[in-house]
């Protein structure tokens, strides 16, 4: 298990050179560049030079890469092209707030998908299930942008209970900081809950009718306890995998809602920094949700072993 | 494209919901009307504005972006300062004397002018604040030119000598753009060529800076010891400022709906920059109060450079076939968001507003265009006009040209840019034919950068007899003589067509309706304003 862990660590290492290259390339190759954004539209082209110079823009972007890379080695990475702060220190401003909104749908995913599914699944045989399937493709379906400023104008405009925007530190009170992040993730969990919740009642309703599940029930116990020991526990496997690469997929959705909802999280740094050509703060934001989704995927494997008993790693 | 969709599906669901609320008040006045503020002014209280991008830096002398402007003439001061007419006033300034010889201006200091750190303005802060005015300015550059040399005559007295007579001295120095603001002279030395970092955002005005929360807030607070001048009348960024809000939120809200939204629910008081396609849905809010000002206006620039346009019967013809008219109206759709006038400043300037030589702006002749196309060297090639499409306004122009100029014939391919790479493709001919783009107000012929000869931004234009009037501006002696080469140079442009002009452009702001603004002026300030019960 320990070998296992510290094979998969090590791997990260070429997982994220590759990542780095791809990024540094897509980000370079990219029109534009910021010292004409810094200069504004009537900039003379020596003062435009004399600041690429500054920046270092004005070298071959190979040594412009091995520079970077070399730092990133070294735990630097790099500082904004605008405000000069290390770019590290900016990730970990705006992480907060992401990761709030991010453990908040991930509370509303869980909550409402799996009692949901056993309960489907337990009323298996009413006209529940195919209400169910239509609901679970329905939020799985529905288009974030549009779902958050219907809940916005709904529940923040015509009867004001939640902010329409927002986000306020947990530091300054827990209530409120729930209280402005409710909506955001409510809908960012939308789509989680259909996935997930859908998934589920798949595996469980493969498990109903398996034999060990037979066996289960013609020892005598009850449905209740069939249902949660046997068929919910079989079913956790790949509802487990779902999870792993929603929570990862949440970093992305969290782009578009921290725009709609004005949350200063890592989303909107990364679209601002693009919209900036802030080189080293968009290179470190990929970099940074590079490393959580690995992260991720490795718990989300490692969980597999205390899931399932019969899994090992060797 | 999912902001867009969005934002009218969010159109068309409030639309509905207000007209079934039962539309009251459709005879709503048009978005020039700025009501007068009513009542007496309440003290107190934190104004939440909701602004749509964050500056860069809040150093004012270092950029002319106008996010960093709009929030930084609440901290610091210029030693001179426009009025609301767009007269050069002292600020800092108690007065200003220019000699006979239009060479040595002497400018009085007012006594004890407390800055935010606590102490008071001295001869040697502003010396130094000129200093490095002339250095990182691109107003102050243009000074630095002339300037011989700065001395401090007494404790409370500056002498600026200059090499040659130059008119333009007193509006630079008060130019509300890389402006002439008043530092500590330790923080003036020790930034240099640098923007001010957050903790040397220390100035004269009646905020000063709190705090700045990175993509959230910047925070300003009242300055209690400000040292308010005292004439009520002036205006603009001068006269009496009376702090009576105790704390300034600027929250970066990018997206209007969500500014839209916030007003309606007390969550912001104040938002700038909504796009005028949502002015629909602000007018028939009985919460939502609509400010507007003239914001410069939208161009048209050929490159000159290059075939065809470098000959001034293709451009010609270029004029000729573009209906402004038909343009403007297909692009801001409500009257209220445009206005024809051929003019290089805005009416309301009065000192550098002419109205003469700009006969020409709304000439449409499309046959003679044609006419014109046909004796010239122009063979149908395929012609670029570039455009950034992170603007509805100008992604629309683009558009309806591109008809009014195939109908002439003129073959035209339209390239929308993101504005980053807008800004990079700008600076090679090679690039583009025409671009279309937006002016904001300026306050000296000098800082017309669609003017400014052989840049990319006025489209290499190259031009003995534009230059000779730049020159004349220098050493014009009075405002007549100015007024006369104003005109001249609406003629010079008209004539030469460097750009053709399409209309001016009125920006919308909006906000609560218990906010009383004083006065909007370029861009809201909020001194003098407050919130009413």
């Amino acid at each position: 298990m320990l070998q296992y862990t510290i094979r998969r660590l090590i791997s990260i290492i070429p997982v994220m050179l590759v990542v780095s290259i791809i990024v540094f390339m897509i980000v370079h190759l990219t029109p534009g560049n910021p010292a004409y954004l810094i200069l504004g539209e009537d900039s003379s082209q020596e003062a435009v030079q004399q600041l690429e110079e500054q920046l270092g823009l004005n070298q071959p972007i190979v040594v412009q890469f091995f520079d970077w890379v070399i730092n990133v080695f070294k735990g630097d990475l790099g500082e904004s092209v605008y405000s000069s702060e290390p770019v590290l220190s900016i990730i970990l401003d705006r992480i907060g707030p992401t990761f709030s909104v991010m453990l908040i749908s991930m509370i509303f995913t869980l909550v409402i998908a799996i009692p949901v599914a056993i309960f489907v699944v337990w009323k298996r045989q009413t006209a529940l299930d195919p209400l169910f399937i239509s609901a679970s493709l329905l939020g799985a379906s529905i288009p974030e942008f549009w779902f958050a400023m219907l809940l916005v104008l709904g529940l923040g405009v015509s009867i004001p209970i939640f902010p329409v925007a927002g986000y306020i530190p947990m530091a300054e009170g827990v209530l409120p900081w729930l209280h402005h992040l409710i909506l955001p993730s409510f809908v960012l969990a939308t789509v989680e809950i259909g996935l997930i919740s859908r998934m589920l009642r798949d595996g469980m309703l493969e498990a109903v009718n398996q034999d060990y599940t037979k066996t289960a029930r013609a020892k005598g116990i009850k449905e209740s306890a069939v249902l949660m020991k046997h068929v919910f526990a079989n079913a956790l496997i790949p509802t487990t995998t779902v999870i792993g690469v929603t929570i990862a997929g949440l970093l992305g959705g969290t782009v578009i809602i921290e725009t709609i909802f004005t949350i200063p999280g890592i989303g909107q740094l990364l679209i601002d920094s693009i919209h900036r050509r802030d080189y080293p703060v968009i290179q470190g934001v990929v970099l940074f949700i590079a490393v959580i989704y690995v992260v991720i995927n490795l718990l989300v494997d490692l969980l597999y072993g205390l899931l399932d008993p019969r899994i090992r790693y060797d | 494209m999912n902001k867009r969709l969005s934002r009218l599906l969010i159109s068309i669901f409030t639309i509905l919901f207000l007209a079934a609320c039962g539309n009251q008040d459709q005879s709503a006045d048009g978005a020039g009307d700025n009501k007068e503020p009513a009542g007496d002014p309440v003290e107190g209280g934190t104004l939440t504005v909701a602004y749509p991008s964050e500056p860069d830096t809040l150093d004012w002398m270092a950029t002319g972006a106008t996010p960093t402007r709009d929030i930084a003439w609440h901290i610091f001061e210029p030693l001179l300062a426009l009025d609301n007419d767009y007269q050069v006033q002292p600020m800092i300034a108690e007065d200003f004397t220019v000699s006979d010889d239009e060479t040595l201006y002497t400018i009085t200091l007012r006594d004890d002018v407390n800055f935010h750190d606590g102490s008071t303005v001295t001869v040697e802060d502003v010396i130094a604040s000129l200093d490095r005015w002339r250095t990182i300015s691109s107003v102050g550059r243009e000074s630095d030119r002339f300037i011989k040399s700065v001395t401090a005559i007494d404790d409370k007295t500056i002498e600026i000598q200059l090499s040659e007579v130059y008119n333009a001295f007193l509006s630079d120095m008060a130019a509300p753009k890389n402006a002439l603001m008043i530092i500590p002279a330790e923080i003036a030395e020790e930034a240099g060529e640098q923007p001010l970092t957050p903790e040397q955002l220390i100035g004269t005005g009646p905020y000063q800076f709190d705090n700045w929360d990175r993509g959230s807030e910047i925070v300003l607070t009242k300055f209690e010891d400000y040292t308010a001048r005292e004439e009520a009348d002036l205006g603009g960024l001068t006269g009496e400022k009376v702090a009576y809000f105790d704390q300034l939120d600027f929250q970066i809200v990018k997206d209007p709906q969500v500014a839209i939204n916030g007003i309606k629910t007390d969550l912001y008081d104040y938002a700038l920059s909504i796009p005028n396609d949502l002015y629909e849905v602000v007018e028939t809010d009985p919460t939502i109060d609509p400010v507007s000002y003239i914001n410069g206006y939208s161009t048209i620039t050929p490159d000159k450079s290059e075939p065809p346009f470098d000959d001034i019967k293709v451009r010609e013809a270029l004029h000729l076939a573009l209906d402004k008219e038909a343009i403007a109206e297909a692009t801001y759709g409500n009257s209220d968001f445009y206005s024809f006038d051929g003019a290089l400043f805005d009416p309301e300037q009065t000192l550098l507003y002419s109205e003469e030589g700009t006969e020409n702006y709304l000439n449409h002749d499309p046959e003679q265009a044609k006419e014109l196309l046909e004796e010239s060297d122009y063979n149908g090639e395929s012609l670029k006009i570039m455009h950034s499409n992170d603007s509805e306004t100008y992604k629309r122009i683009s558009q309806v040209m591109k008809q009014q100029l195939e109908e002439v014939g003129f073959t035209i391919e339209l390239v929308p840019l993101e504005w980053a790479t807008y800004l990079e493709q700008w600076s090679d001919p090679a690039n583009w034919d025409m671009v279309v783009v937006g002016w904001s107000t300026r306050f000296s012929p000098n800082e017309l950068g669609m003017l400014v000869n052989d840049t990319n931004s006025s489209g290499w234009y190259d031009s003995e007899r534009w230059r000779g009037l730049i020159d004349d501006w220098a050493v014009a002696s009075d405002d007549e003589e100015r007024l006369d080469i104003l005109s001249e140079m609406n003629q010079t442009v008209w004539e030469e067509l460097p750009f053709i002009k399409v209309a001016n452009e009125t920006r919308l702001d909006i906000k609560g309706e218990q906010v009383q603004l004083k006065e909007t002026w370029v861009g809201p300030r909020f001194w003098g304003a407050w919130k009413g019960e």
